[in-house]
Order: structure tokens, then sequence, then C-alpha cells
């Protein structure tokens, strides 16, 4: 047995680089990777667009302008990109990757599909590419108590009640992910507003409108699909390194993943079907089996759906949340970049 | 050394040295169409395959996993899975690792090696079995489980290829597998030669033979040996070449591109003619039949040097330095990588749950409930229209036989997946007429006159039930289904348990049988015992005794099938067929009036009849018993005896409850079984009433152990009414 853990890395997408994310990138990575940084910014200066250290650097964080998906895409993927390159490789072996949602294209780049700098100009043509789209957007809806164990029977209802209101005339309303503990439903804005009014009720928090979102993963993002075929060639794909499972689960093996079928999938449907963000996380820890779970930043919120990934198949016996603070506490499974504490057991001293 | 291990390095050190085995005349990979990602993962799921093979070896010598029967030479089945698709289903044997792992490739969001290994760990999470057992299977990839005696689901296989033709004929829509599919069976060398194997081949050749689509690949995995017995060298090649109405192809399995290549040519042509092929293969059977089986032992080291040196790894590495798809280096290290990732996984794996109780162990031997479709609610004018003149018969009192060829006929108007099978069921109707005119009524798709084979009867039945058909399979004498018992045994029996309630196949299996016939048959138109259903978990056994009961009963046979998913025997006295009279002649108590679907008393399973509340005597019986107690009744009250008659019905399982209550106040029971006395239904009876009513006083009288005799001698050996008399007076003396 080698000293060196397996992990899984798993890239986080839309919404994790907030107000206190503000300015970490120049802080975590501004030295060591001021070169790659200077090629991001390189990328978007070419594109006249506000470049990475720019945004990273702004005064304040701004809703309007860091949560929109041309800045948020391009700041997540760079975090999330430059964190994965700071992982101690001495102490960790790792053993696949995955992403949520945007974060597949981070994933990409994790995993040797592209290069991090083709990584980056895939994240930043999607980024602003994604706001290819009718009017529309995402809901989000917890589904599990406080104890992150599912409500009996919710899941089913709320999917009724999305394929009841996808039925009407006018209304457009279909899964987009699915986080475990949270489910992400997509459409068009009758199909939304009648999903407001009408969801059963679930635990926790209402459910919550995602501010600039659109109504990624569904097929009303055709227009973002065939723009990214047409603006981001093949030729940028390569068999990955390391294993990648994506949205639907799917594994990417090294060596016999062909590069024009990636393509295929990342820009076709991955856009345009549900991404399955938690059973991409339980395909990954049964057929990898990793000692741990690497989540880089920016920030940490997707370590709750990676956690309600494990808890929804019992993985080592974690069967709930008091389960999976248990494990944190004594032998973490789960080491959140976004976290001082846990940044320190992963990155190279 | 151990020979697996043996193997492993001979594997390593062709790698490291590069010195790679001559590929001969196999295909280039380009030529046949095999892209360097199809092949690249082809050989993946190989190595994993290969793997996961040592892997249970150090898993099983450390208690932690439980089968050993490998794949190790078989990894070619890969490139057939490669060639096939998810919808296609496959009914596999035990050295088809490779194939399901690599099926798997085609289904995204699949953990088919973390599966395997909570199979290999008996843990209750493995997804097919549920921890009962280590089996090939997948519900989502359409792997049926088999843990069959040998060869014993090829019949089925033919079954389901059958399947889809009458399903596209009947434009039957919705159902498991789509008109295009092709079924595929795999089995060795030496399983080929089994009997059973031999009817399959037979059967689908006979079908194709006269035009009956038969989308089938039998694919015959021939590694020359059979646990320590060698194939004669040629002999499949020699068997299946010119066989009638099998299509044979050739490939070598050693090799993927070349097993590709056979398996896509297979494929098509089963797709495209609908007839059926029998894919020949070669494997090579690496370090024996087992764990604990020392090939060393019985095949001499030059042998089994040359059998390794076949090994399907090597020559898949050949093909992959000669293409540049990896190098031996990246193949070393990709081997290397599988293994220490399975190693990882099973750690994980053997910490998962385990089966701990026995009420657990039996959760899947029944079927779970499933909700159906409505029946059609065929109209009056429906009814009248199939029935034609019939229906002005309907009203006068008629025989069982009649009756139940009515009952079925409404059956069959009402559930349109229902489908009859058997030898002579067709425009002849049966030997007894039960089938009669159904031919006529439903079509040849429905109504499927068999070859002369009870396996095969057996087996297109179960196959069809896999494709969503409820089949009614008609065996025509009690005494013809013991040659084929083990496709309802160690087959449609088993179904549920091994797939964890995930694979049912329900059906109705009549079957005319039991003695009494007036001086005809001898002993195999007269087989009297019924043993053979009666210790099979699960199944469940009728036996009416009057046209009335007869046909209720039938009809709760249907929906225990529908509904339940239940494996339903339900044995036909044949004495009883064209019984008019009890009696005397004229008096036609043995006829009813044949109740419309819907009209008159439902009888549930395992409701009993009872005739008479008399508290002297319970005489408890079934079939030709009841009648001839029903005659002895009468003659035990003219003197005074007061007496009732149950009449079992259900006879696997009996229930007890509903038995004993029936018995009620009488004080004495008389068990009267006309089966053979040694293992029939009167020794679990005598058992439960001395366990659950031990103050009551009861006798039986039962068949002797013989076989039945011909001509007057027929029923010597039987229960009659007049020993049914005897008894009842001895008992009450």
């Amino acid at each position: 047995m080698s000293a060196r853990k397996t992990a899984l890395v798993v890239a986080p997408g839309r919404g994790t680089y907030g107000k206190g994310e503000l300015g970490s990138i120049a802080r975590l990575h501004g030295a060591r990777f001021a070169e790659q940084i200077a090629n991001f910014d390189a990328q978007r200066r070419a594109r006249e667009q506000p470049t990475v250290t720019e945004l990273d650097g702004a005064d304040r964080f701004s809703v309007a302008t860091h949560m929109r998906g041309d800045v948020a895409a391009p700041l997540i993927y760079a975090a999330t990109a430059l964190d994965y390159l700071s992982i101690d490789r001495d102490r960790f072996d790792i053993v696949a990757v995955a992403g949520n949602s945007m974060g597949w294209y981070s994933a990409l780049a994790l995993g040797g599909a592209v290069s991090v700098d083709d990584g980056f100009r895939i994240s930043n043509a999607m980024g602003l590419n994604s706001q290819t789209h009718g009017p529309g957007g995402q809901i989000l809806l917890q589904v599990v108590d406080e104890d992150w164990r599912p409500v009996p029977g919710l899941r089913d209802r709320l999917f009724e009640a999305v394929d009841a209101i996808a039925a009407r005339p006018g209304h457009a309303l279909a899964l987009s992910i699915d986080l475990a503990g949270m489910l992400v439903v997509a459409g068009n804005e009758d199909g939304l507003a009648a999903l407001l009014a009408e969801a059963p009720p679930t635990p926790g928090r209402d459910p919550l409108r995602l501010a600039g979102h659109g109504p990624f993963h569904t097929p009303l993002m055709f227009g973002s699909s065939d723009k990214a075929k047409a603006e981001l060639p093949p030729a940028l794909f390569d068999a990955p390194a390391i294993p990648m499972i994506d949205g639907r689960g799917h594994i990417w093996r090294r060596f016999a993943s062909d590069p024009a079928a990636l393509w295929d999938y990342t820009f076709g449907h991955q856009i345009l079907a549900p991404y399955d963000f938690a059973l991409s996380v339980q395909v990954a820890v049964k057929e990898y089996a990793p000692d741990v779970i690497i989540l880089p930043g920016p920030g940490d919120t997707l370590g709750g759906a990676i956690a309600q990934s494990l808890i929804g198949i019992g993985w080592q016996g974690i069967a709930g949340k008091a389960d999976f603070m248990a494990r944190q506490a004594s032998d973490p499974i789960l080491l959140s970049m976004g976290r001082a504490e846990q940044r320190a057991l992963v990155v190279r001293a | 050394m151990d020979a697996a291990q043996a193997v492993h390095e001979k594997f390593l050190a062709a790698l490291a040295t590069g010195r790679l085995p001559g590929r001969g005349d196999a295909p280039d990979a380009a030529l046949i169409g095999l892209s360097r990602a199809e092949a690249t993962d082809i050989f993946l799921s190989q190595l994993t395959s290969r793997q996961m093979d040592r892997l249970s070896r150090h898993l099983q010598a450390r208690g932690e996993g439980f089968y050993t029967i490998g794949s190790s030479g078989h990894e070619g089945n890969a490139a057939v899975a490669a060639a096939l698709r998810v919808t296609d289903m496959a009914f596999l044997h035990y050295r088809s690792n490779a194939f399901q792992l690599h099926r798997a490739r085609q289904m995204p969001g699949g953990t088919p090696t973390w599966d395997m290994l909570l199979s290999f760990a008996a843990s209750s999470e493995d997804p097919i079995s549920g921890g009962r057992h280590k089996v090939i299977g997948s519900k989502p990839l359409n792997i049926p489980p088999q843990t069959s005696t040998i060869a014993s689901h090829l019949p089925k296989a033919v079954g389901a290829a059958f399947s889809i033709g009458i399903a596209r004929r009947q434009g039957m829509k919705d159902l498991p597998l789509p008109d295009d599919a092709v079924v595929l069976t795999s089995f060795g060398d030496a399983s080929a030669n089994h009997s059973t194997a031999q009817g399959a081949f037979n059967t689908a050749g006979w079908a194709a033979f006269q035009g009956s689509p038969m989308p089938l690949i039998f694919l015959c995995e021939d590694n020359g040996i059979g646990i320590s017995t060698r194939t004669p060298t040629g002999w499949i090649e020699a068997q299946f070449r010119h066989r009638a109405g099998l299509h044979y192809i050739q490939c070598d399995g050693t090799d993927l591109a070349a097993a590709y290549a056979g398996a896509k040519e297979a494929a098509d042509y089963a797709r495209r003619t609908r007839k059926p092929v029998f894919l020949h293969m070669a494997t090579v059977r690496l370090y024996g039949h087992a764990g604990s089986d020392v090939q060393g032992a019985y095949l001499p080291k030059a042998l089994i040097e040359a059998d390794e040196a076949r090994d399907p790894l090597l020559k898949g590495a050949a093909l992959m330095a000669e293409q540049g798809w990896m190098s031996p280096a990246e193949i070393a290290d990709a081997y290397e990588e599988i293994g220490v990732t399975l190693a990882r996984q099973a750690e994980a794996a053997i910490l998962r749950p385990k089966i701990t109780t026995a009420a657990h162990v039996m959760q899947s031997l029944i079927p779970p409930k499933r909700a159906v479709t409505r029946a059609n609610a065929p109209s009056d004018e429906d009814r009248k229209a199939m029935f034609g003149s019939d229906a002005q018969a309907m009203d006068k009192p008629m025989h069982m036989a009649r009756l139940l060829s009515w009952a079925l006929a409404d059956l069959m108007l009402a559930y349109p997946e229902i489908a009859v099978m058997g030898e002579d069921v067709g425009p002849k109707g049966g030997v007894y007429n039960v089938t009669a005119k159904l031919h006529q009524r439903f079509g040849s798709a429905r109504v499927v006159n068999t070859l002369l084979d009870e396996q095969a009867i057996l087996g297109l039945a179960i196959g069809m039930a896999h494709n969503g058909f409820l089949p009614m399979p008609e065996i025509q004498f009690l005494a013809y289904v013991h040659n084929a018992e083990d496709q309802i045994r160690g087959e449609a029996a088993t179904l549920s348990f091994f797939s964890d309630g995930q694979y049912t196949n329900p059906m109705v299996i009549r079957i005319a049988g039991l003695g009494y016939q007036k001086g005809f048959g001898g002993h195999f138109h007269n087989d009297n015992s019924l043993a053979v259903f009666r210790d099979i978990p699960g199944v469940i056994l009728a036996v009416p005794s009057n046209g009335r009961d007869a046909v209720a009963m039938l009809r709760e046979c249907v929906r225990l099938a529908r509904e339940e998913q239940r494996v339903v025997v339900f044995v036909e006295p044949i004495a009883l067929y064209m019984t008019r009279d009890l009696h005397e002649e004229g008096d036609g108590l043995w006829t009813s009036v044949y109740g419309s679907p819907g009209d008159g008393a439902r009888i549930a399973f395992g409701d009993v009849g009872v005739h008479g509340d008399g508290s002297d005597l319970a005489i408890v019986t079934y079939g030709n018993g009841y009648y001839l107690s029903r005659q002895a009744e009468k003659l035990l009250a003219a003197e005074g005896v007061r007496a009732r008659v149950i009449d079992l019905r259900w006879l696997g399982p009996v229930d007890a409850d509903k038995l004993v209550a029936a018995v009620g106040d009488a004080k004495r029971i008389l068990i009267v079984d006309e089966c053979r006395i040694t293992g029939s239904q009167s020794e679990a009876l005598m058992a439960l009433f001395v366990e659950r009513v031990p103050e009551k006083k009861v006798a039986r009288i039962a068949a002797d152990d013989s076989f039945i005799p011909l001509g007057k001698a027929a029923t010597l050996t039987l229960p009659s009414r007049d020993s049914i008399v005897a008894a009842a007076k001895e008992l009450l003396a």
C-alpha cells in the first residue's frame, strides 16, 4: 500500500465564486501561478473582456457583474484549475475527476482531455454562450430533511408536478441538475412560475430561483449547443489522462475515449439534457473507491451535494448528515479547498 | 506456482520484453469497422475481467469471496458485447464477466465492477441477486441471471427469440424486446453436448427451417474441455457447420478483432434474416475449471502451456501495439492500475451488508406483485362473435374439457398477451380437445403447435414470459413433464429468487394427468405422482376436480400469473375431462353450465371446496379422489355416517388455516390421495393434521407405490369408491 491517498476530484459549477471568494485567486495563486493567470488574462484581453485579474481584484463583489455567466465561469474555472494544480501529488493520487454542470468544463482540463488553457477557453466561451437562450432559468428545490435523508416520496411528487406542468401548452419545465439533496429544475418563465406556485412543500427553504442562470441542461439551450459546436472545435479535445465521470455517470476511460465523442457529449447532451451530478459522484466512488474526495475552490458550497450523494448510497456507512459530520471530524472523507483547515491538508506545503 | 499467478506473470513478462504473439490472419481492426476507441475499450474490459478473476481467488482465500469460476481465456466475449445492443437480451453462461462489463459500457451510469464485486462478496446490495448467488446478470443490461444446470438456459433463449416475431405479428408494443432485437445465449463446448442444449439447437433449427423468425445467436465458447474431459478436436464444427436451420460462423475469440468480426457478422445476420446463428468462438480455459481445480492433475504440461500461449490478452496486446494504440508499457500500467483499483473497491465491497436472516433469503422466492393494464372487457357481441355456434350451447351443462376450452377462449379474448403452446394444441385442439378452436379463433401466433419436446415447450413459455407474454403451455401428459422438469424446477421457479424479484416468468402450465382413465393408456398416460411440483419453492400447484371449479380456478391462476407474476402448474385430471355423471348414469351431476367471466363465485388461491357439513368424518382429498369420495359419501350416508368432503383444490402450497377451518368439528379425518403413497400429498396432510389438530383421529388411503398397468388392471393400485368406504368405516369403528 502506498502512503499516497487516492482521491476523486470534483470540480464545482456556477454559483461558487461569491463575495467571500473575491480576491482569492490572487491571494491563493498569484505568486505560484502568475504565468498561468497571465495566460488566462491574455485570452480575455484578446476578446476585449475584463481579465481574471481585474475581476478577481475588484474593490467589491458585484452580483450584477460577478454572477453573470461570462464573468462567473472564467473566474470559477481559474480558481478550480489553479486549486487542482496546487494539490500535493506526492500525497494524493488522483484516480478520477468529475464536475458539476459547468464544472464539467473544468473536469475536462483536470482529466487532461483539454489543456489548462483550452479549458479556460471553453469555460470562457461557454460562460458567454450559455446566455444564448430564450427566457427562462433554474429553480433549486430541497428534497432531503435536516439530516440530509430523502423525504419519502418528495422526489416523485416533484417529478409528477414537473411533468404535469411541462405537458401544458407554452410551458417548458424539466429536471436540470440532480444534486442528491437538491434538485435543480429548469424551464421557461411560464413553467418556472407554475412550479413556484404548485411545487409540493419542501423542507428547509422554499424553492429558490437562481439569479442569472439560464434554463441550463434542457433543450431550451439548443442555441448554446449549436454555438458551442461552431466555436469550439473537436481538435481542442484529446483522450483523458485520468478517468472522467460525466453528467450521465459515464466513465471516459484513459486510452479508450474518442475525443470526437467527448466533444459531442460536452457540447450536445451535456448542454441539452439533465446533469446527474449525484450519479456522477456515486459512480466515481463505487468504481474508483477513493480514500478521499477533494473539492477544489472556489468556495465549498458543492460539499453538501457531494455529502448527500454519498448518503444516497450509504457510502462507507454514511447514512445521514450526522454520520457525515462525525466522519469529517475524525477522518475527513471530503476535503474542501475552499476551507482553510482542509486546504492545508491538500496543498503542497 | 498458482496457475492464475503463472498466467499473470507470463502476461507481464510478454509486455516487459515486448515479445507478443503474432496475430496470424486475424483481421485488421479498421477493415472490420472497429475504431481505436472501441477496440481499446474492449481491451480494457478484458483486462478488467482478468484482474477480477485474480481478485476473486484472493478474496476466496481470505474468506471474503465465494465464487471462483472465472472468465480467463474467454474475454473474447467482451467483443461480442460490443457487436450487440443493450436491448439484445443475453442469456449467458458463467464465463461471461467480460461480456457484462463491456455491455455496461453502452449504458452510462452503471457501476459494473462494483456490482460484480458485491456479487463476489455475496452482499445483499448486489444489484442482481441481492446477495443470493454469484450470477452474471443485470436488469438494466438485459442479462437475466443464469445459474443453470448445464445448458438449461438455452431453451428459454429460443423462446425469447421466437417471441420477438410473435410480438411483431401481433403488433404488441412496449415489450422488453424491441422488434429488431436479437437474443444471445452462450455456453461452452462441453455443454453443447447436453440434451437440453441439443433440444434447443433442434428447436431453433426446426422453427427456422419452416420460416419462423428466430433471431438468435448461439454463442459456443469452445475452450476444448469440460472440467477434465476434452472435447474431441473438431467435434463442435463437425456437429454444427451443416446443421439444418442453423447458420454457422466461426471466429477466434482469443483475438478481439477476430471475435468482434465474427460477432458482428452473426449479429448482422440474425438481425437481418431473423434466423438463428451458431457462432463458434474459439476460446481457451486458463487455469482450470474453478479455483479448486488443478488442471495439472489431468492435462499434460505441454497442453497447459500451449493454452496459456493463446491467452487473449496477449493477442489483444499485440493488436494494441501493432496499431500504436497502447504501448506494452502503457498496457502494463493500465493493467496494474485496474488491479489496484479493483483491490481498493473490493475492500469497500466486502464491508457492505450481507443477508443475515432466512426471511431475507426467501424474500424473492415469490415475485413482487405488479400493476397490470386492465384486461380488455370484451363486449357480449365480441364474445358471441368469437364463440359462434358454441354460444348457443352455453346454457347447457357441459363436462370439464368443454368448460375449460371456453374458459381459455374467454381468457385469450380478454388478455391479448396470452399465448398457448404445446404438442397438437393447434388445429387438432389438443388430445382432449381442451384447446379446441383456439387456433381458429386466435391464430397460429397465439396458439403454437410445437415440436415434440417438452423442454422446448417450457423453454418457449419461459422465454416468451421474459418478453411480456403470459404463456399457457400445455404438457400433453403428466408423465411427459418429467423429462423437462428442470425447466420448471431449475429455471422458471428460480428466476425471481436469483434476480431479487427483478426478472419473472409468470405462466400457467396446463398439464393433463393423473389416473383412472377407463382402461386407456397405461402408465405414461395415467401417471399419478405430483411430487415433482410439491417441493419447489414458489410454485403454485392447482388440481381441479370438476368443470365449474376448473373454470374459476383457471381464471384465478391467470390472475396469479398476470398480477402476482407467479409460476402456476394446473393439473387437469384426464379421467374427469369428459365425466358427466356422479352416482348413476345420466344424473349429470359432474357437469355444469359455463359461467361467463365475472359470473359465479370466485375461487381464490388457497380456497378449499367443502361438500356437506357432517361432523362424523371429514374426507380430505382432491381431483379424482374428490369425485370418488363424493360417491363414497353417499354410500356412507345411507349407513348413517354424516361426513363432509373437502376438495383441496390448491395442493401447493396448501392453505393450512383454511383447511383446518373446513374440517371444523368433524372428529375424524380421512385423507384420500390418488397419488403414490410415497411422496404424495397425503404425507404432508398427515403431518399437518397431527401438528394442527392432534386431538382428531386421522387416517389415509393412497395409491400403492406402483406404476399404472394397462387395461382393467389400471385402477387396481388406486383408491376406489369402495376402498374409501372401507377405510372410512375402519376409521369410524
